[in-house]
């Protein structure tokens, strides 16, 4: 199989721990359910990511060095 | 770190507050022209001035903004290009139905191409590279030999060219072994008993039948012998990329996720013009990715490279916000809006004025068109800031 976040375009992913993410949600002052989100069925998706999770993603940015960005896991 | 500057010129520069790459162009400048530290810290206030103004204010209409700064040069995009440009001789949808089609996210774009990186082993020679070639060009019988129908035995005749089954099977020794091997997949595809003569096939519909004999030429035409079936023709071209020169490989018709389990291939870089394929493959972040590279590079063809990129990637961020990509217009993100009068002015006003009557629906006036359309003035900028006099008095 091929490993996708190997890719060049796909940034990382990793699963965000309920501690951290009360913390994103109170720095932004929103619901996770107002995160952007990505399908379950997302090939670049971690394997221990669950329905409900978010993921932090790190992407390399063009406009700044990391652009550190979330999405919940729906579906 | 890695500038030479002196400790208190690296310090004023860091401690502004911008962002980490133009913390280092500063640095580099003052490493280059080797400034004092008074001076690199008038610099830095200055250029953080700068920054600090360019940004965007809050309740800046973004989006708006954004779609200005590619409406504009888009109206300077040739209508219709059609030509034989970027790549050698590959025919690529360019310009105005390029990005139209992009950001309609249409299925499968008008010419699907991926852009094929090889591994090491395989990117330096030609001789390995043509290997990956045959790997993903779909062969089909045309290209192997000719055909020829007995119409008085019942039999479809293939005279393997040699020379041909040797190029394509570099592999294999023998090229009767070969055409063993394309004998089974047309027995395997055709469901005939093929009968092999050294590099000539035989076989013919097991009850005497002209019309199964023509239709058995007609299938026999589509069967795929090695190859991508949707990959129709591959360019092959030696290019000076950051690993130094390269074989690169150009496929007209894509298959991304197939072409990347090819050995030879490098599925780390190889890259396809079908935003939903590489979705499909790589993920929702790596379809956002492609949006804002197809994007910025159909512009950069058209000579628009002055469209900021954050455009492009603002654009991009909407289409793929609720994880699968959403087309920009009525059937995607237009068409969502949560307001009736936007949609209504949008596109097709009736039908929308007309189901939200029957569906009863409110409107509560919370974006730009309904407001403007009402005669309210906008929430955005300053028509969304409220002023009111603080409570406490002070006496004198």
């Amino acid at each position: 199989m091929v490993d996708v976040s190997q890719h060049e375009l796909v940034p990382e992913h990793t699963v965000l721990d309920e501690e951290t993410l009360d913390g994103v949600l109170a720095d932004y002052d929103i619901d996770r359910t107002e995160l952007p989100k990505i399908k379950y069925k997302d090939p670049a998706l971690p394997d221990n990511a669950e329905i409900g999770d978010v993921v932090e993603i790190v992407r390399d940015s063009r406009t700044t060095d990391e652009a550190v960005v979330y999405r919940l896991v729906i579906e | 770190t890695e500038f030479d500057v002196t400790d208190g010129v690296h310090d004023v520069i860091e401690d502004t507050e911008l962002p980490r790459r133009l913390k280092d162009e500063v640095l580099a400048t003052a490493e280059e022209r080797g400034v004092t530290k008074s001076q690199a810290n008038e610099i830095a206030t200055a250029v953080e001035a700068q920054y600090l103004d360019t940004r965007v204010d809050p309740l800046d209409p973004v989006g708006t903004v954004s779609a200005q700064s590619i409406g504009e040069p888009g109206t300077q995009m040739t209508m219709n290009t059609f030509h034989y440009a970027g790549v050698a001789e590959m025919d690529v949808t360019q310009g105005l139905p390029r990005l139209i089609e992009l950001v309609d996210a249409r299925k499968t774009p008008d010419t699907p191409v991926m852009e094929v990186y090889l591994e090491d082993e395989y990117a330096e020679e030609r001789e390995r590279a043509h290997e990956v070639v045959w790997k993903i060009e779909a062969t089909k019988i045309l290209a192997l030999g000719d055909i020829s129908t007995n119409v008085a035995d019942m039999v479809v005749r293939i005279d393997l060219n040699e020379d041909t089954l040797q190029e394509r099977w570099p592999r294999v020794d023998s090229t009767t072994q070969i055409a063993g091997e394309v004998a089974e997949t047309i027995e395997g595809n055709l469901g005939v008993t093929v009968t092999q003569d050294g590099t000539i096939l035989e076989f013919g519909p097991s009850e005497p039948s002209y019309r199964e004999l023509l239709q058995l030429v007609e299938q026999l035409r589509d069967i795929v012998f090695k190859g991508i079936e949707e990959v129709s023709r591959v360019v092959i071209r030696r290019e000076e990329t950051e690993r130094g020169e390269e074989f690169v490989l150009y496929t007209e018709g894509s298959a991304f996720k197939k072409a990347l389990k090819i050995e030879g291939v490098d599925a780390t870089r190889t890259s396809c013009n079908n935003i939903h394929e590489v979705h499909k493959t790589l993920g929702i972040e790596a379809a956002r990715e492609a949006i804002i590279n197809e994007t910025m590079t159909t512009l950069e063809e058209q000579g628009l490279d002055d469209v900021n990129i954050r455009h492009l990637m603002l654009v991009a961020d909407i289409m793929t916000n609720d994880g699968t990509i959403e087309s920009i217009g009525r059937h995607g993100i237009s068409g969502n809006k949560n307001s009736v009068l936007a949609r209504a002015a949008f596109e097709v006003t009736v039908n929308h004025l007309l189901d939200a009557a029957i569906h009863g629906e409110s409107d509560d006036l919370d974006g730009v068109i309904e407001n403007v359309i009402v005669g309210k003035p906008v929430r955005l900028g300053t028509g969304d800031v409220d002023l009111r006099m603080g409570a406490t008095q002070t006496s004198d």
